[in-house]
């Protein structure tokens, strides 16, 4: 199916996923389900980035080495993004998105 | 022209946003992590309509696989007695509008721009050997996928440092 659909899709889709993930980010209370949400918009700028990619320059692999890169820094964040929620948890009994007291 | 292929990227993509929805609407966060799980399979799909099987076998290992299952691990670890999973009602409110005004102006840039016609591909494997040498080169992404490499050992330190029993 070498790219039967215009770029313009992807670049949509990309663009809705980024903000339903914005929303997520500045709507809930839960530090998991934040989390979740910033996932999912670092998942949509990889869309992009491989969409631009394959439409502009396919010989070259700058879309897959720089999506590669993201998906680290996406495993990264989550990683440290989860521990924090788990400390803030273990002294807190609730992982709520608001003031803290030192 | 509408043709099979078209239809298939509708569904698919209808299918992810549906679920990424569910993600950031959702009560229970043990919930939006499973939504979360289908909206990586369903963007691995979407890297299989762009060429890259490649990437759509990393998403799914790392997406569906890692950070989604991490995440509910995570949600199930602190079940937090929480009065409110969501902010207040006009926070929810101006945070919609937020993302809704985002979400037109990105679109409105889109269908602006000129956007070039895809050109053909190489063929999967040469281009995934180009990858990986392009990775290992140092005139190439050496110097990124090191700085990758520490960042991956100083959060790994830190997640044990933060997760430790005090």
């Amino acid at each position: 199916m070498a790219a039967a659909v215009p770029l313009f899709w992807f670049l949509l889709l990309g663009a809705a996923l980024f903000c339903a993930g914005l929303y997520g980010v500045l709507a809930n209370r839960n530090l998991v389900t934040v989390i979740a949400s910033l996932e999912l918009m670092l998942g949509a700028v990889v869309l992009n980035l491989v969409a631009f990619a394959r439409y502009v320059e396919p010989v070259r692999v700058t879309g897959t080495a720089f999506a590669i890169v993201v998906y680290a820094a996406a495993a990264a964040e989550a990683a440290l993004g989860l521990a924090l929620a788990v400390a803030v948890w273990r002294t807190e009994s609730a992982v709520a998105v608001e003031e803290r007291r030192g | 022209m509408m043709t099979s292929a078209h239809i298939a990227y509708v569904i698919v993509a209808v299918l992810t946003l549906g679920a990424a929805l569910r993600v950031v609407t959702h009560r229970r966060p043990f919930h939006a992590a499973l939504w979360l799980a289908l909206t990586f399979v369903g963007m691995s799909a979407i890297f299989m309509f762009l060429d890259s099987p490649y990437l759509a076998g990393v998403q799914l290992f790392i997406g569906a696989g890692g950070i989604a299952v991490a995440i509910a691990i995570a949600a199930a670890i602190t079940k937090a007695k929480m009065r409110e999973a969501t902010q207040s009602k006009a926070h929810r409110r101006s945070a919609f509008l937020v993302s809704v005004v985002l979400f037109a102006v990105l679109s409105w840039m889109i269908v602006q721009l000129p956007l070039p016609e895809a050109p053909p591909m190489l063929p999967a494997d040469e281009g995934l050997a180009h990858v990986g040498a392009a990775l290992v080169d140092p005139q190439g992404y050496l110097l990124p996928v090191m700085v990758v490499s520490w960042m991956l050992l100083v959060v790994l330190i830190g997640g044990l440092y933060l997760a430790r029993r005090r």
